[in-house]
């Protein structure tokens, strides 16, 4: 009789427990409920009492950075690869009459053109075609060659256009993604109530404000190279946000099983929310590889970057406004327009969530004009609804004659607003603000001006991490996830070091790959929260694990109480070396799997912001003197690149509110600055001073992301530190010399 | 970047102007207008036919460059920027320069050529021939870095990376005309280099820390 095998005793299960958690799709959190086991290890402990953690650490891969050794996406090059280049629609809207590509298909080095699976473009830029060649320069003369002939639709490329009864129809008028070009989102609140509380208020604030479309500008460019030569496998190197987002798109054009496919990006050039999944520029990547059995590389130029890989969307927020003597905001209506050109865009609703308002009613509408799709780009809605409300506070404060930090803090009902305005206060010494807006002789006026911003920053379950050990005392820590330039290899290395006593250097890191544990996409500042975590479980596993091995060599002493410190493990008053302690384990070393746990994170995050300007009010110039910001995160892993971010995000506020905006030529339906001649980026010379100030006030003992919070505050502070400093409110971004030269005009305080 | 490389003020070879029209006019005219640059002393140049006759150049044609201390011979179009040579020419590549936005603006690009910051995608690679290339490659290695390269890991100079070699390079070029700059110095010095993540104050940071350490490049 054959032998049985024998059942093995099923373990008890573990406790369960609900939670949510944000889920980043395309770049944008969405909340979901999951189950998780109930389990709680030892914390982080105290945020002071950190070896590593929460200290100031040089990034790991600084090193590789600063000498051309990094190597990025776009540095790959393989044998045999070809290179891809796209042709773009030229118009707003039209359709393809005729396409000819026989011309460039018989010049020399070209060996494959595929046209893009539509027939009518939607946007000027829309791609139309690719094609690959064995050089970029010849794959650049062949993109020439194509012949395209379009038929010219109707087109609406501005807000003002699209929303006029008659205007040209955006999108379809049915089927999936069809809908009118004003088409309501959404409806908050009870008008008649709000009329009612109008009533009761002391001034009333009408106004409107508009941001532009903004492009994200990634330095390395979207695209990848697919390494394919028609066999069963293939590794695409990608520029993405979302290592675990390629390999089944990519199978599926490849025609491939998913796990055969394995998507790498160990450095990666900006991505801001603009890089998941392989894009239409990766799925034509994928087909020109199939096609032509050849590894290739498809990199978008810079004007592609500009025309096709989506921006944040531009919005514009009617608000009508009631305050009370006493500084109570007591009731606002507003209309909110998403700009997100043929998609839907993003707005956060208002009020924006940092303030509490009395009675409230708001009607929020996508209006579509012929652009490409918004997409996720740092903080999805959150600077767009931050300036209008911020702007709002402002204007209202004024009209009160309230101080406007007080009037702020009148209406945050977080307490935590309150510690980090007051500190953000004293730093920039607020009270020697401009007392009156405009005032002052000479045509240089300074001024002051602050706002506040949230963001989630929570994780969610999906990074799984492997920590090893070798019998040499080598570790390395093993994670799926992409390192965007955030620091994320760095406080890896660091929990690890931390826990087993060692320094950073004593751990290496695997990361990037597909081929790794599992993780998710770095969107919606979920990744240190998701990741860290489970670098930690795995740690503290692989720590536990060594010592019990070591228990018989330290008196029997209990795991628990064995001391990993400064390269030492001791423990019933013996100490050795952490080589000596790993001598004692198995050949093959020890191997630990670490999970997600839920209290080890947390979500919320809060920062204020200060700005001086000065303002040349004969010439309408801005010149930013200081910016600083106030943020908390609960634990900060790496105090260093903590405050680079926190930086990163100030100067990007700058560029929002001072320089950056896409230009559209009404009739021709087209962008005028797509490239960085005319898309103003901040440079050295616009760069104030800047602090960035994390808050330790803060004692949460949970990791949680900033990333986006970076952006959002100094949006606001910057725009009502112009108007504290000449006494014109510019309502529209960005607040370029003409604009302010008009306001000024309007105001009758031209120099 | 430095003044020599504000296109308006400067109407050298390396004109971006002219490259923008060498470009623009292809392979026929850039030909004829460059064959007097094509001599090279192990005269690995193939165009001396083009010199004599005055006809254009087509195709492909052998040069060598002086990459990093090193003679690398390379096959390359008339039109084929320096940039594009260095990365996708050469064999094995140079990468550490950057091709960000290929009009001479944003800086990643930057190598010295003699000793002087340009911006590779704006010089042709035969333009390159006989002259001194220093790639942020040739500052130092991640194992060995130099004072610059050292100051922007100690300061945290760099996010993502991609606009740093450009920054090293041009930092590393500036130090040594200037060795004790002012903050206002080292900010007109990298005016025409851009990132994107935000790293400028922890650039100049870098950079004048490097200087104080007395190190130039």
């Amino acid at each position: 009789m054959p032998q049985q095998p024998q059942a093995q005793p099923s373990p008890t299960p573990p406790k369960k427990k609900k939670i949510r958690v944000p889920r980043v799709v395309n770049g944008v959190e969405q909340m979901v409920e999951i189950e998780v086991d109930d389990v709680a290890g030892p914390g982080w402990g105290p945020n002071d009492k950190h070896t590593l953690l929460n200290h100031r650490m040089t990034r790991v891969d600084g090193p590789l950075k600063v000498s051309g050794a990094a190597q990025y996406t776009y540095d790959i090059r393989l044998p045999n690869m070809l290179y891809g280049r796209v042709v773009r629609c030229p118009y707003a809207h039209a359709k393809i009459k005729r396409f000819d590509s026989s011309a460039a298909l018989r010049m020399p080095g070209v060996k494959a053109i595929i046209q893009a699976p539509l027939e009518e473009f939607r946007f000027a830029g829309s791609p139309v075609a690719a094609v690959a060649a064995t050089t970029p320069e010849l794959a650049q003369d062949a993109a020439r060659a194509i012949v395209v002939e379009y038929e010219k639709l109707p087109h609406a490329v501005t807000a003002d256009a699209a929303i006029k009864p008659g205007a040209p129809r955006v999108l379809p008028t049915e089927g999936p993604g069809g809908e009118e070009n004003l088409t309501q989102k959404g409806k908050n609140g009870e008008l008649p109530k709000v009329e009612a509380a109008f009533a009761t208020c002391d001034a009333i604030v009408e106004a409107e404000y508009r941001t532009p479309r903004l492009h994200h500008c990634c330095l390395e460019t979207h695209g990848m190279v697919v390494d394919f030569s028609g066999g069963d496998s293939a590794t695409i190197y990608a520029t993405t946000q979302g290592t675990f987002t390629i390999p089944g798109d990519a199978a599926r054009e490849l025609g491939l099983p998913q796990t055969a496919v394995t998507a790498t990006v160990q450095h990666m050039g900006g991505g801001f929310g603009s890089k998941f999944g392989i894009g239409i520029e990766g799925m034509m990547a994928c087909r020109l590889s199939k096609e032509t059995k050849s590894p290739v590389k498809l990199m978008l130029t810079r004007s592609d970057e500009f025309l096709m890989t989506g921006n944040r969307s531009a919005s514009w927020t009617k608000f009508k406004a009631g305050v009370k003597k006493d500084g109570t905001f007591a009731a606002m209506q507003a209309t909110q327009y998403r700009l997100g050109g043929v998609g839907q865009g993003s707005q956060a609703g208002q009020p924006y969530a940092v303030y509490k308002v009395g009675e409230t009613y708001r009607e929020v509408y996508a209006l579509h004009t012929n652009e490409d799709s918004s997409v996720a780009m740092r903080a999805p809605g959150h600077p767009q609804a931050s300036f209008a409300m911020e702007s709002l506070l402002d204007e209202l404060a004024y009209k009160i004659g309230m101080d406007p930090v007080e009037f702020r803090k009148k209406n945050m009902p977080d307490k935590t607003y309150h510690r980090q305005i007051d500190r953000a206060a004293r730093e920039i010494n607020w009270t020697r603000r401009n007392p009156t807006p405009g005032g002052g002789t000479g045509p240089l006026k300074r001024g002051m001006g602050c706002a506040a911003g949230t963001w989630g920053g929570g994780g969610n379950d999906q990074c799984k991490v492997d920590v090893t050990v070798g019998r040499d005392g080598s570790v390395v820590v093993a994670v799926g996830t992409q390192d965007l330039g955030t620091g994320t290899r760095t406080y890896t290395r660091a929990i690890v070091a931390e826990e087993l006593g060692l320094q950073i250097k004593d751990v290496v890191e695997q990361i990037g790959n597909s081929k790794l544990g599992g993780a998710n996409s770095s969107g919606g500042s979920t990744t240190a929260a998701s990741l860290s975590p489970s670098v930690k479980d795995a740690a503290y596993k692989t720590r536990i694990a060594v010592a019990e091995k070591l228990s018989p060599l330290l008196g029997n002493a209990k795991p628990e109480e064995i001391i990993f410190a400064d390269g030492n493990v001791s423990g019933g008053g013996k100490s050795i070396t952490w080589k000596q302690a790993c001598a004692a384990l198995p050949p093959a070393g020890l191997t630990a799997h670490g999970v997600w746990r839920s209290d080890l994170q947390a979500r919320g995050v809060h920062g204020v912001a200060f700005a001086e300007v000065e303002v040349d009010v004969e010439t309408g110039k801005v010149r930013p003197i200081k910016l600083l910001q106030v943020q908390d995160g609960g634990l900060p892993l790496n105090r260093l690149t903590m405050e680079s971010q926190i930086n990163g995000g100030m100067i990007q506020a700058l560029g929002m509110t001072l320089f950056e905006t896409r230009v559209m030529d009404a009739d021709l339906g087209i962008q005028l600055n797509p490239s960085f001649m005319d898309y103003k980026l901040p440079g050295s010379l616009e760069m104030p001073e800047l602090v960035p100030l994390i808050d330790d006030e803060d004692k949460r003992e949970v990791v949680i992301g900033i990333a986006e919070a970076a952006i959002i505050p100094a949006i606001g502070a910057i725009g009502n530190a112009v108007f504290n400093a000449c006494g014109a409110r510019i309502r529209d971004l960005p607040m370029t010399p003409d604009k302010i030269l008009m306001a000024l005009a309007k105001e009758g305080r031209s120099a | 970047m430095s003044d020599e490389q504000d296109p308006k003020k400067k109407s050298s070879r390396y004109d971006p102007s002219r490259r923008k029209f060498l470009k623009g006019v292809g392979v026929a005219g850039a030909g004829a207008a460059l064959a007097d640059h094509f001599i090279s002393p192990d005269k690995t140049v193939a165009a001396s036919e083009s010199v004599t006759t005055g006809e254009p150049i087509a195709g492909t044609v052998n040069i060598a460059l002086d990459v990093n201390g090193a003679k690398r011979t390379v096959t390359v179009e008339t039109r084929t920027t320096l940039l594009n040579a260095l990365r996708n020419n050469l064999e094995p590549a140079v990468t550490g320069p950057k091709l960000v936005c290929d009009m001479g603006s944003c800086g990643a690009c930057t190598v010295l050529m003699d000793g002087k910051n340009v911006y590779s995608c704006l010089v042709l690679a035969v333009d390159a021939v006989g002259k001194k290339l220093t790639t942020v490659e040739g500052f130092g290695s991640p194992e060995k870095m130099s004072a610059v390269q050292s100051a922007f890991v100690e300061h945290d100079g760099l996010m993502c990376g991609f606009c740093t070699p450009g920054f090293v390079t041009t930092i590393s070029a500036y130090l040594k005309k200037n060795p004790n700059p002012s903050l206002d110095e080292v900010r007109e010095a990298c005016k025409g280099n851009f990132c994107r993540c935000g790293t400028y104050p922890r650039v100049f940071e870098a950079a004048l820390a490097a200087a104080k350490a007395g190190v130039s490049v």
